[in-house]
């Protein structure tokens, strides 16, 4: 097994973060954008490129609630996001082990 | 990203989400042992002397319940500031239950009050129903909340401040305070140094590039 059987969606540096932050809290709950950003220190854009390819894949969810600067973004981890995410950690366990 | 690199990382994020996320840091624990050693410590001082017992003085008493309130506002400070931006399922169950819990106080000491109206007995049993009976109770509560979300630590806690107040129960009158009060701080500074040691580790910091 090598590193190609890794999900490449999720082996990269900062998505790997955003699954792993989400993956922490319990089914039903979700994760404010901004505290999102101010716990794994990245830029807005840069978050908002990577949450994108996450909820294209079906990993994660977003909801909007309110409008103008009231507005909240918030992210969840969808059932598929924590199974991609197992996978993953599962995966990465085997290829550590065969070293 | 070599796979080793990756496995350290993902375990580093979910041991900082996990540390960032949980209410109890070590310093609440410490604010609670100092509010447990002084509070109960004030009163004890000031009920130790007396033949018979009478009851702690009103001064004692504001002392001991406006630490108690530092204690309730620091929990209150320290969950706010951890799970602020997380909203859903756990967090509505979470505040149902703090005012269950703060519903069940308060019908308890009007419960209370309304005995010690009647006067059939002495001041200490009284006293004693009030403090040990309470932390009794609120543990008995405690442990079986715990038990439901499996979470073993927090029934081993909850069993071990029940175990305190039997112990204060059986102390007497003036020993309770005592007993309780060294007790709850021992117990409270054991579990903020567990809480510590399992906050352990090395933190990351992520470039502001992200990828």
């Amino acid at each position: 097994m090598t590193a190609e059987a890794l999900d490449p969606l999720i082996h990269v540096p900062a998505r790997l973060q955003i699954m792993a932050t989400l993956a922490t809290l319990p089914d039903g709950d979700e994760l404010s954008f901004k505290r999102l950003q101010d716990m794994l220190e990245l830029t807005a854009g840069n978050l908002i490129t990577h949450l994108r390819k996450l909820e294209e894949a079906g990993y994660l969810e977003t909801s909007k609630t309110g409008s103008g600067p009231a507005s909240r973004t918030s992210v969840a981890l969808t059932r598929d996001g924590r199974h991609a995410l197992d996978t993953y950690a599962t995966t990465l366990r085997g290829l550590l082990n065969g070293v | 990203m070599a796979p080793r690199e990756a496995a350290r990382l993902l375990a580093q994020t979910q041991a900082d989400a996990r540390r960032s996320l949980d209410f109890r840091a070590p310093w609440v624990s410490l604010v609670a042992a100092v509010v447990a050693l002084a509070g109960f410590g004030i009163v004890w001082l000031n009920v130790r002397n007396q033949h018979p017992f009478t009851g702690p003085s009103p001064a004692s008493l504001v002392f001991f319940y406006g630490l108690i309130a530092l204690r309730i506002a620091s929990v209150i400070y320290a969950y706010a500031r951890a799970r602020a931006g997380i909203s859903g399922h756990s967090v509505k169950v979470q505040r149902n239950e703090a005012a269950a819990m703060g519903a069940a106080l308060v019908v308890w000491y009007v419960v209370l009050i309304a005995i010690a109206g009647s006067a059939h007995r002495s001041a200490g049993f009284y006293w004693s129903l009030g403090l040990n009976g309470t932390l009794i109770a609120l543990a008995a509560i405690w442990a079986g909340r715990s038990a439901i979300h499996k979470n073993w630590q927090d029934v081993a806690l909850a069993v071990a401040v029940a175990l305190i107040a039997a112990v204060g129960a059986i102390a007497g009158p003036r020993g309770m305070w005592l007993v309780n009060g060294a007790g709850l701080c021992v117990l409270l500074l054991t579990t903020g140094a567990i809480g510590k040691w399992q906050r352990r580790g090395p933190r990351i910091h992520t470039a502001r590039t992200g990828a």
